[in-house]
């Protein structure tokens, strides 16, 4: 086993050094479908957090008791409960956001961001550990939609939280908002994150 | 405990906690999401029959479901009517009201719709498409005005405009509207469309 990291550390990684979705490639779906708009993307972002942070939770309180056959079947029950409890949360208190997000709320199920902390952390770490763990990816998740939603709703509508930022001057474009635009996006920004990385990485050895 | 029956309790106990929570959730939240349905087909029928005081349900199935709408005095103004079809892209669900004698469309509001944006997602939108709902002649089926004109005026009253290159989007609410029309008059004719009978069911 390496080194334990000290609490800050274990925090920053999910940042940037195993950012969810700079990094790691994981939950693409919701990073494609859901960051047309700035709002949308952040609802999602909490949404995942909300649920990534009580599964870890739950799964790190409990990972002495459940059998290492059935660990994966448990998870996924914790987890699409606290997915559940999201959905009906947005339904009841957030109606525009949840029309929204639509289906994408209840696929968090699958997000593999979740299922992914829970067996590679989790399930091995201290309750405290998994926490700091699951805040810190759920930062790097909610960062990660920021920008790109941040991009898209930019220069898909000229608007940042729909207000409008760029003048009349400017022509919106459509591609932005649309899935191409989410594809192109994340490519540019998976581009730059692997530029910065063996950059910083050339210069520091 | 053997493994086998170990892997029985934890799952066990794991589904029977999380159902439970997922009860109390969904106890707690079921009253104020039925509550924002009810409140966005209420702001819908006011949109489409602007002199609404009160309304009440008088007719629903599969593909559609009728408001009859009463203004101050308690007169009927007019039916909302909910209904949705295929849109481009997924369905489109919308609103429109009418006169009581179902020969005049008041106006014309989309309630959901995922249609291209910047395109087909102009349905929604007051200038480019809405606008050229208001008022129209349904004793006949609807057509659609084809290079669309550039002001409601320009229509023949049983015309709406169409979308420049979102064609198919305004054919599709022209459809789903035509053919909830002609499902509603044969309703009427059967004499199923009054509150009356509602209330003596």
């Amino acid at each position: 086993m390496p080194p334990k990291k000290s609490l800050g550390a274990e925090y920053l990684k999910g940042l940037w050094d195993e950012n969810p979705v700079f990094r790691q490639l994981l939950g693409m779906c919701p990073t494609l479908a859901v960051t047309n708009a700035v709002i949308n993307g952040f609802a999602m972002g909490l949404a995942t957090a909300f649920v990534l942070i009580l599964s870890s939770l739950v799964v790190s309180s409990i990972k002495k008791l459940i059998p290492s056959q059935v660990r994966i079947a448990t998870y996924i029950v914790i987890i699409a409960s606290f997915v559940t409890i999201a959905d009906r949360f947005l339904a009841a208190f957030f109606p525009p956001i949840s029309k929204a997000l639509g289906p994408y709320v209840p696929l968090i199920v699958v997000n593999c961001i979740i299922l992914g902390r829970q067996e590679a952390f989790s399930s091995k770490n201290s309750i405290g550990r998994s926490l700091v763990d699951a805040l810190g990816m759920s930062t790097g998740f909610i960062l990660a939609l920021l920008v790109l939603s941040s991009i898209r709703e930019l220069l898909g509508a000229g608007t940042f939280l729909s207000y409008q930022v760029l003048g009349s001057w400017f022509k919106p474009w459509i591609i932005m908002i649309l899935p191409a635009g989410a594809f192109i996006t994340l490519g540019v920004l998976l581009g730059l994150a692997i530029l910065i990385e063996t950059k910083t990485k050339t210069r520091s050895s | 405990m053997s493994l086998s029956a170990r892997m029985i309790v934890v799952l066990t106990v794991v589904g029977l906690v999380s159902g439970s929570l997922l009860a109390v959730v969904g106890l707690l939240t079921k009253d104020r999401i039925e509550m924002n349905r009810q409140q966005e087909i209420q702001t819908a029928i006011s949109q489409v029959i602007p002199s609404t005081k009160t309304s009440q349900k008088i007719y629903e199935d599969d593909s559609l479901t009728v408001y009859e709408s009463r203004n101050e005095s308690k007169n009927a103004v007019g039916y909302a009517v909910y209904t949705s079809g295929t849109g481009f892209q997924d369905i489109i669900t919308l609103m429109y009201g009418t006169d009581p004698s179902l020969s005049n469309i008041k106006d014309l509001t989309i309630l959901e719709q995922k249609e291209t944006p910047g395109l087909g997602a102009k349905i929604t939108d007051q200038e480019a498409f809405l606008r050229y709902w208001k008022n129209r002649n349904c004793e006949q089926p609807l057509s659609l005005r084809k290079p669309a004109v550039d002001s409601p005026e320009n229509l023949d009253p049983s015309e709406v405009n169409t979308i420049t290159g979102a064609t198919i989007s305004s054919e599709k609410v022209l459809d789903i509207v035509n053919a909830s029309l002609e499902r509603l008059k044969a309703i009427k004719e059967q004499g199923k469309l009054s509150s009356e009978e509602k209330n003596a069911s």
